[in-house]
């Protein structure tokens, strides 16, 4: 089976002759280093590892016995990653029990007879080599598997991301609309103390969650959607349903439920148009009781859509936008938000390049 | 190996073919530690151990010489040494000290058959 000489066997013996003869045994399959007691031997265990496909080990040796070499090899934890034979010339039948207790894969008795030991070292070199290609190859197979979730993963993000777009496309938005507040919310989380307690992960979930803010918007009608001027009080009950009908759409879709972003989603749909004082809907949810990522969606949605051109409107420069928004026209919000707000809306201005067109002012 | 130093060896309770096969086949590498074995100085050691009456070093002098004798398969010697060191892992110097006697006269037939082989 060793046909390329590429394991390395250790040889911890004082006595010259027994290394010689264990040496002539094994030379011709494996590459071999000798130690010359227990203390070599650990020092040559150390430099080699794992590398060694066994240890042959005396017992009674000057400096450290065998014996203690195994107690220390078993201390470092090394005793299962490293077959150990014990080769001793008594049948002591409290030192081969202590031997084994501490590991040690066998027993073989001096003087030796060469095909017994060739066979039972081979055996076992051949189980571990076995064993750690197994290894390997487990270890191969998962990392794949993880790998095709995580594509499988990007590619329903990727979906659910076209979708939000193919939405916006309709209410003759751009698409960039779903990436700023993406954008926007992110920023948000990032450099200010509203993203205290959320790991980076947890905010690029949310991220995700943003971009499907207003997938209900998909249940209403184009002549709602997109009507110039105001909504009579039936359209305009009908355009508040997007938000319910977007929940009950992520809901229903049975591969977002197993996204780690869909909680997120889920309640971003569902309640981006609730206000602080409780003003909002579909709930009328008030204070904290709607989630603090949630306040952020909606404050972003807000800002974006005074900054850019609606079919009912034209857009604001971002100064009017925020003192719209931090004067309370564009409904209530949370205090802290308002702050992180004002505190970063000069650095928000850089998500709306002039080329796109996106707003009046640049 | 010629009959006849293979006949000197067995005479010496050298067990050739079992010895051979220890290594290998290789005559060479079993010759070379025949001949080295005179110079072995554990039984010098075992001895003076014992007349210190340190049955440590007596200890590890003989289980050396017993190993170096099993190696190249020396059945007689090997079979009276082994005793020898089983009363000094117990510490019983006298008990090992009343086997020297026969111990050394085995050993002293064992140099000799090997220095008529060279």
């Amino acid at each position: 089976m060793h046909h390329s000489k590429s394991e390395t066997l250790l040889v911890i013996d004082d006595e010259p002759i027994n290394r010689a003869i264990l040496c002539n045994i094994f030379e011709s399959q494996y590459n071999i280093t000798e130690a010359e007691d227990g203390l070599a031997g650990l020092a040559a265990i150390e430099t080699y590892g794992e590398k060694l496909s066994a240890v042959l080990l005396d017992v009674v040796m000057p400096r450290m016995s065998g014996i203690e070499l195994l107690r220390r090899l078993h201390q470092d934890g090394l005793m299962e990653k490293i077959p150990v034979f014990l080769i001793t010339a008594d049948v002591d039948s409290t030192t081969m029990r202590e031997a084994y207790e501490l590991g040690v894969i066998d027993v073989i008795f001096k003087p030796v007879i060469p095909y017994v030991v060739l066979r039972r070292v081979n055996s076992v070199v051949e189980l571990f080599q076995a064993r750690r290609r197994l290894g390997a190859e487990v270890e191969r197979q998962r990392d794949k598997l993880l790998l095709q979730a995580q594509q499988l993963a990007e590619m329903g993000m990727g979906m659910v991301e076209a979708l939000a777009a193919a939405i916006e496309y309709r209410s003759d938005e751009s698409g960039e609309h779903v990436r700023r507040i993406h954008d926007i919310t992110c920023h948000l989380l990032r450099r200010t103390s509203l993203g205290k307690g959320f790991s980076e992960n947890q905010i690029r979930l949310i991220g995700m969650g943003a971009i499907t803010h207003d997938v209900g918007k998909i249940s209403i009608p184009d002549a709602i959607l997109n009507k110039q001027g105001p909504l009579s009080p039936e359209e305009y009950e009908l355009m508040k349903s997007h938000t319910v009908k977007g929940a009950e759409l992520l809901a229903r879709i049975p591969q977002m439920r197993e996204l780690s972003a869909y909680r997120y989603a889920y309640d971003i749909a569902l309640h981006h148009h609730e206000r602080w004082d409780g003003g909002g809907y579909p709930d009328g949810l008030v204070g904290n009781q709607i989630p603090i990522w949630t306040q952020i969606v909606s404050l972003a949605d807000v800002y974006d859509a005074l900054v850019s051109k609606r079919c009912y409107k034209e857009a604001f420069s971002t100064q009017v936008a925020m003192e719209m928004i931090l004067g309370g026209q564009c409904g209530a919000f949370n205090p802290l938000l308002l702050n992180a707000f004002r505190q970063e809306e000069p650095s928000l201005r850089k998500f709306y390049s002039p080329a796109k067109g996106g707003t009046s002012n640049g | 190996m010629d009959e006849m130093r293979t006949a000197r060896l067995e005479a010496a309770g050298v067990d050739v073919e079992e010895a051979l096969a220890r290594f290998m086949g290789n005559e060479a590498l079993m010759m070379k530690f025949l001949l080295r074995f005179p110079q072995d100085p554990s039984f010098q050691q075992l001895k003076e151990a014992l007349a210190r009456r340190d049955a440590a070093q007596a200890f590890a002098a003989a289980h050396t010489f017993k190993g170096v004798a099993g190696n190249l398969s020396m059945k007689a010697l090997f079979r009276q040494a082994s005793p020898v060191v089983e009363d000094l892992r117990a510490g019983d110097l006298a008990s090992a000290e009343g086997k020297m006697e026969a111990l050394e006269e085995r050993y002293r037939q064992t140099l000799e058959a090997l220095s008529s082989l060279e």
